[in-house]
Order: C-alpha cells, then structure tokens, then sequence
C-alpha cells in the first residue's frame, strides 16, 4: 500500500489472486484518512501531554470559554505538506503569565517576550503532539516557526475550512482554548 | 568531580531554560552551559569553545538544527561529541534522518527531565 508514497505493507485483498502486485497498490489519501485525523480525542489527549510532562498541571476539557475582555495572547503555528492549516492557542493574559511562569519558574506581571516566546513554545508542542497522534501526518506534514499575537478584539478566520476543532480547557481557574483549522488536504 | 560542558541550541529562550532546569534535576550540578539561538550561533560558540555534549532542537530559523549537525560534522568542529537532538517531529523518518546527519539521540517534545536525563547520561557515560 502507498500512503503519499511511503511504501508499508501490501493491500490484503490483492494477495493470493495471481494479479501483479502493482494492480493492487492503492494510494489513501489524507481526505481518506479524514476521521482518524480530525478526532477530537486526538486534541485533547494532545494537551493532555504537553501540560502534564511540560508544566506538570492537570487540563480539564469545557464547553465555554468565560469573557474577560483581558488582553489575550495567541499562538500560531501553520501546518504544511500532505495537510495545511494551523494549530491556534489562545489565552488572556493572565493565563499565559501563570503558563510562561510554570515553565521557567520565573514571575510576570506583563506580557514580555520570554511569555510570547513560552506561549509560542506550547503551541509548537501542542501541534506536534497533535499531528504525532496520526502516522502519515507525523511523516508528512511540517510545521512553521510559531508566531504569536497578543492584543484585544481579534478574530481568526478561514474560509471555509475542511474542518475545524475548536476545544476550550481549564487547569486550576485558569482557562484557553485550542483550535486546529485545515485548510487543505492531499 | 569534573565539569560537563553543555551547549544547547534552540532558538527559544524558555527551552534552552527548561533543558538546562532538566539538566540540573539529572544531578549534573557541575554543569557549563552555553548558549546558542540558532545553528550558526551554535557554529560560533563551537569555534571558541569545546564542549561534551550537544542538545539542539530541530526546527529553527536561520539556520536548523539537522543543517547545523551536518555542519560541525563536516568541518570536524566538536569531533566525538555526540549530539541530541530535541524537537517536536517524532516520526521515524525525521529519527532517520537526524541520526543520519549524525546526531546519537532524539529526544520528542514534550519531554520530562527523566528523560532527558536518561538519555544524556546514557551518552555522557559511554563517551
């Protein structure tokens, strides 16, 4: 079987027919692979294991994310190969600080650019971890440089998605949220 | 006991802290670090400095860390220093590749101390 040209182990059904074996390589395509890879479980175990081993906190999933108006800082990380899109994270201000803190064991009463540079670190974990959960995604597709945002009143749009999964967690009493847009599939 | 020098490339601030935090928690208190942002920053500390152990992440601007690899190789800059390699890509094909430019160890984001700490003793004691 050919999956987007990496060669695993041979298509069953062809096997013992007397067909040349070429009659039966079958190329599955990313689009083909839609439902293991837009699994929600995936995301959340995901952040599961980036705030557990890196910051050693507990994430609970929830259904909504509470409005503080507080200035929020995102990160960005694209997707690019057999999938494009991006992984988005999102917290206000405060949840950052206590994120940047947990990681450096450092103090933050702003956000600096050691907070931009953590946050931007988590995100960049939390797509790995994500595109990891599915072999030819792991092999295939490759991330960018995070970019991070921080600022108030902003919304991120794409235009009509392949698909989108928009997750919001908690740890302590502290909130954000975790998107991943595709755009395109192979 | 003697100091262990350890150069960690990583263009993020916070992880060169964190790495070097799991270094600490390893039990190698008697550790010299150096640090570099980029590939080419890590060439550079290369030419002044001698060091036993390389941990460099993988995806970074200016230059990365598999280029940096197949750099100090090729100009014999840290000869017999083994190289870990610390990144988010985890397939096989990227673990392939890394120990092809030369690197001795992989290590997968997120990680815990203890395995960072497995993984470098294991090559600071074979060295």
């Amino acid at each position: 079987m050919l999956l987007n040209g990496v060669r695993t182990a041979p298509h069953k059904r062809g096997e013992g027919t007397g067909k040349n074996e070429m009659e039966c390589v079958m190329k599955v395509s990313m689009r083909e692979s839609l439902e293991l890879v837009s699994d929600p479980l995936n995301l959340d175990s995901s952040v599961e294991e980036v705030f557990k081993m890196m910051l050693g906190m507990d994430c609970q999933r929830e259904t909504t994310l509470p409005v503080t108006g507080d200035e929020s800082v995102t990160a960005v990380v694209g997707f690019g190969g057999v999938l494009s899109g991006a992984c988005v994270f999102r917290s206000d201000a405060s949840t950052a600080m206590r994120i940047a803190a947990q990681m450096t064991g450092m103090e933050f009463d702003s956000i600096d650019d050691t907070v931009k540079d953590a946050i931007g670190e988590i995100g960049n974990m939390l797509a790995g971890a994500w595109k990891g959960k599915v072999p030819n995604l792991a092999a295939n597709c490759g991330l960018s440089i995070p970019a991070v945002i921080t600022g108030r009143d902003y919304n991120l749009h794409v235009q009509a998605p392949e698909f989108e999964l928009h997750h919001v967690y908690r740890f302590e009493d502290a909130w954000f949220e975790v998107t991943i847009i595709c755009d395109g599939m192979q | 006991m003697r100091e262990i020098r350890i150069l960690i490339v990583d263009d993020s601030t916070v992880m060169r802290k964190i790495v070097e935090r799991s270094l600490r928690q390893a039990g190698l208190d008697t550790l010299v670090v150096h640090e570099a942002g980029s590939g080419t920053e890590g060439i550079e500390v290369l030419r002044v400095h001698t060091v036993d152990l390389i941990l460099s992440d993988i995806n970074m601007p200016s230059m990365d860390g598999l280029e940096f690899l197949r750099q100090i190789r090729a100009q014999d800059l840290a000869p017999g220093v083994p190289v870990v390699m610390i990144t988010t890509e985890s397939s096989e094909e990227h673990v392939k590749q890394a120990i092809l430019s030369g690197a001795q160890g992989y290590i997968r984001k997120p990680f815990t101390a203890e395995q960072v700490k497995e993984r470098v003793l294991s090559l600071l004691t074979a060295a």
